[in-house]
């Protein structure tokens, strides 16, 4: 069985830089994958390379079967990727269910005039889109913030709309780019339920996580990567057993590191 | 032969002068990411200051350069001011809004000075006198140059040197450049951001003074709308060296006046305006940047 | 992080601005609306000519002022042809029934064709530029057509002097030919405009826009074919401008380039961030004020100019949302 997500050989370089280089890794179908380094290992990087957002100089990129290298990001989305942002990225002058409406942007299949002319089939869409917009956010308990300007919320509720937002597209794949970041412990114990619920649906995720615990509890598979290079990959025994993984993250000096790679 | 010189002399002296009004667009947008639109007006304003200036003093017995200084100067020193103003009470409250707030500002103060200098100076086109100017001509294989154009293209080198040297070897000048890159952490390194963009407001209108003044001189004449027209050119002249790059607006202004020069020789001049916008367009369709402005990526 | 989403979120101010609205309802806001739209079809028994003219034109340049909004207001995209798309239409009527005798009704889907094919032309290889890149090649688009028909665009535009002489629409063999039947003609079009402005804005197209305009990344993420959208977005503007172009050249019965100057876009462009990006009262708020006020101040006709510049700089700097914001968050 082929993989859900394939990253072959991946790589891109801004003027010189080489951000990410020779990646390979595979997400397998039902799995929830970690994707976990030190910061500016280049995570955020193979996760603009794989959505689209940056186009990889190097390598190919294949999503179920399909090599989807240098596509653009709609169409990304289209074949089934959905992501969120380090940076939450929400619409900030809708509110949080307008945003999470938003998601389902590729499931509407209205046309823009049908649209102007508020032509039955259109408006019984719309209900349908409501409907199901309302059904996430009971899901992710955001019902009771429905009608609140979207970025006047707490950090951890705006990653949830975030979430929401990327479940209504009804993806095959998530792609969480630091989801725990800024929560507190109830928080992300939720979203960790959250997460297996998602996995649960028979949908793939893929996250960058910085909490050992998390990563360690929560993965079907890991992968490392530093200074844009793959230096482990594994189940969680393997990776916490693996030297350059513990040099990578108890720290040698950045000179001295550098000269490892 | 002698019409290819001639043309090269005219352009150049068209293009010094886009050059000088050019500057003062990109230095505001290369601080401020602001088109000010008011900038060509500000410009014409300085042109009809200078020539009530020229009027007024005419036939007071002192020497012809003499008055002319005298109105260089005083234009400079009130169209600076007017910047200043203009930026305080137009530009200055809106800075954190909405940038299409700025944009509408600009276009109204660019409309309030426009019709300013209408209700003073009235509709009609106003006559410069002559006589100011020695009235020498060489000429030189088959091409003719004016003392006026010398005295442009001249005064449009030294001033551009002059801004050059004051913006890459000066600590205000250090301070422009480091505000123009990020405001914020230019703040932060303890750069008054205000007094820089003020400082802004002073230098772009003093060239543009110049510049418009020029214009009045060159043609012999000024009109109220002019400040649109000259002032389109000079932006088309900022965008196609890229905007905010100052070497770029003295580069962009040149080859538009060089442009011009030539496709007057070949096309009627009603079709060449049409020529000078099509070309704008080509050049943001395939570099939008300008010739000598950079690409930046977008970081996520 | 935090701070970087500021600036977007405070040019739409969410609370105040709304108080309209939310104390009135949605519902209620549009009866009103709707109450306006029939009262205006007495204005021809209660007023003379020159206001019904005036009228007229409130609402032909309410329509243009509309299209632009989509443009500019909903999908964030600095046009500042706009003036442009109205001259296509207006001279795609004129040449059309002066020229070839079509009847004008004939001519209107011509003008909307034509208008919105030349705003997709120019847009699609242009939407990529980002903001005031797009303006000033929009201002560049709007100078070379006014110029083109300046200098009699292929024998067919007549110069400056431009096309005159153009014929009343006929309807079930009626002749509008009276100032209000041209008057009726033109609200009921504007009320047609308004309704169709509101069902985009409730639908997906209409949403796509605004999630464009607020965040395109995310937009693009989420599946948002931002150029196809953009293109479409510019060439329904057009359209729309180009249909009020043919309504244009009815009530004046002539067709200059002096009418689709580039002054014309950067008023249209001021109507609705003065007025309000993507609120419909807004915007013909903002077309009353620059098309209604100056004929009641017909004395100060000098200072009209001197009167908008102060104005937009003062609107701005006091209300940088506009006059009549648009409800940033609806349920
Ligand atoms: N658009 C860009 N231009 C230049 N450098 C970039 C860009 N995007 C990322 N980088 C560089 O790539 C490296 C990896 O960054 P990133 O992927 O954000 O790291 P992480 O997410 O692992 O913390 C950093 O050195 C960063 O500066
Ligand atoms: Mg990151």
């Amino acid at each position: 069985m082929s993989a859900l997500l394939e990253l072959q050989g991946a790589g891109i370089s801004f003027g010189g830089l080489h951000a990410v280089d020779d990646l390979s890794f595979a997400v397998e179908k039902g799995h929830i994958v970690a994707l976990i380094g030190p910061n500016g290992a280049g995570k955020t990087t193979v996760f603009n390379m794989i959505t689209g957002v940056y186009r990889p100089t190097k390598g190919k990129v294949c999503f179920q079967g399909q090599e989807i290298t240098g596509w653009q990001p709609h169409a990304i989305a289209r074949a089934g990727i959905m992501r969120t942002f380090q940076t939450i990225r929400l619409f900030p002058a809708m509110s949080v269910f307008e945003n999470v409406r938003a998601g389902g942007h590729l499931r509407a299949q209205q046309y823009w005039w049908q649209g102007m002319l508020s032509l039955p089939a259109q408006r019984r869409e719309e209900t349908a889109l409501a409907e199901r917009t309302h059904e996430i956010l009971c899901k992710l308990d955001l019902d009771r913030f429905a009608n609140e300007p979207a970025t006047s919320l707490p950090y951890g509720v705006q990653r949830r709309v975030e979430l929401a937002r990327t479940l209504a597209a009804e993806p095959k794949l998530v792609i969480l780019d630091e989801p725990a970041a800024g929560l507190n412990d109830a928080e992300s114990s939720a979203l960790n339920r959250t997460i297996f619920g998602i996995r649960d649906s028979g949908i793939t995720v893929l996250l960058v996580e910085h909490d050992m615990n998390v990563v360690m509890n929560v993965t079907d598979h890991i992968v490392v990567i530093n200074f844009g290079r793959k230096i482990a990959e594994g189940n969680a025994a393997a990776i916490r057993s693996n030297p350059q993984v513990i040099e990578a993250y108890l720290g040698r000096d950045e000179n001295e590191a550098e000269n490892v790679t | 032969m002698g019409t290819f010189i001639q043309q090269v002399f005219n352009g150049l002296t068209v293009g010094g002068i886009y050059a000088l009004i050019a500057l003062g667009y990109t230095m505001v947008y290369g601080v401020m990411r602001l088109i000010n639109f008011a900038h060509g007006d500000l410009c014409i304003l300085g042109a009809f200051i200078g020539l009530t200036m020229l009027t007024s003093t005419a036939g007071s017995g002192h020497p012809g350069p003499a008055l002319l200084l005298l109105a260089f100067v005083v234009a400079i020193v009130l169209v600076a001011a007017a910047g200043v103003v203009l930026e305080l009470v137009a530009y200055r409250p809106l800075r954190k809004a909405d940038r299409l707030a700025a944009v509408i500002s600009a276009l109204g103060a660019s409309l309030l000075i426009e019709n300013g200098i209408m209700l003073i100076w009235g509709p009609e086109v106003a006559v410069f006198p002559s006589g100011l100017l020695p009235r020498i001509t060489w000429h030189a294989a088959g091409a003719s140059i004016s003392f006026v154009q010398v005295m442009i293209i001249v005064a449009s080198i030294f001033l551009m040197a002059a801004l050059y040297l004051f913006v890459n070897h000066t600590r205000f000048g250090t301070a422009i450049r480091a505000a123009a890159i990020d405001q914020d952490a230019a703040r932060l390194m303890g750069i008054n951001v205000n007094r820089v963009i003020a400082i802004v407001f002073v230098i772009g209108p003093t060239l543009g003074a110049v510049g418009g003044l020029f214009i009045g001189i060159y043609y012999r004449e000024a009109y109220f709308t002019m400040g649109w027209t000259y002032g389109l050119y000079a932006f088309i002249a900022a965008i196609l060296g890229g905007i905010g790059n100052i070497p770029g607006a003295m580069l962009g202004g040149v080859l538009l006046g060089l442009f011009n020069a030539f496709a007057a020789g070949y096309v009627s001049s009603s079709w060449q305006n049409a020529i000078t916008f099509a070309l704008l367009i080509a050049i943001l369709l395939v570099r939008p940047t300008g010739l000598l402005g950079e690409r930046v990526a977008e970081k996520v | 992080m935090d701070a970087k989403l500021k600036p977007l979120s405070q040019s739409v101010s969410i609370k105040g601005d709304t108080l309209f609205s939310r104390r009135i309802g949605l519902k209620g806001a549009r009866r009103i609306a709707g109450g306006l739209w029939v009262l205006g079809l007495f204005v021809p028994a209660l007023f003379d000519n020159a206001w019904i003219s005036i009228a007229a034109i409130f609402a032909i340049y309410g329509i243009v002022a509309l299209s632009e909004d989509i443009i500019l207001g909903r999908a964030g995209m600095f046009d500042m042809g706009h003036a442009g798309y109205f001259g296509i239409g207006a001279y795609v009527t004129a040449i059309l029934n002066v020229t070839f005798g079509w009847p004008i009704f004939a001519t209107i889907p011509f003008a909307i064709l034509v208008s919105a094919g030349v705003g997709a032309l120019l847009a699609a290889p242009l939407i990529r530029l980002r903001g005031d890149y797009l303006l000033v090649a929009t201002i560049g688009f709007n100078a070379i057509f006014v110029l083109a028909m300046r200098n009699n665009l292929g024998g067919i535009t007549g110069g400056s002097g431009g096309i005159t002489d153009i014929g009343v629409p006929f309807l079930f063999g009626f002749q509008l030919a009276s100032q209000s039947a041209m008057f009726w003609l033109d609200w009921v079009v504007l009320g047609i405009v308004l309704v169709l402005m509101r069902n985009l804005d409730a639908s997906e197209f209409g949403r796509t826009l605004r999630y464009l305009k607020q965040d395109e990344l995310a937009s693009t993420t989420l599946g948002v074919d931002s150029r196809m959208v953009k293109t479409l977005a510019f060439a329904i503007g057009a359209g729309l401008a180009g249909l009020a172009g043919t309504l244009f050249a009815v009530q004046i019965s002539t067709v200059s380039p002096s009418s689709f100057v580039f002054t014309e876009s950067v008023t249209l462009f001021a109507i609705v961030i003065v007025g309000g990006q993507g609120s419909i009262p807004g915007v013909l708020l903002g077309t009353a004020l620059m098309f209604i006020l100056p004929q009641i101040f017909r004395d100060f006709a000098q200072y009209r100019y001197l009167i908008f510049g102060f104005a937009m700089i003062a609107v701005m700097v006091l209300r940088p949302q506009g006059l009549w914001p648009q409800r940033s968050v609806r349920a």
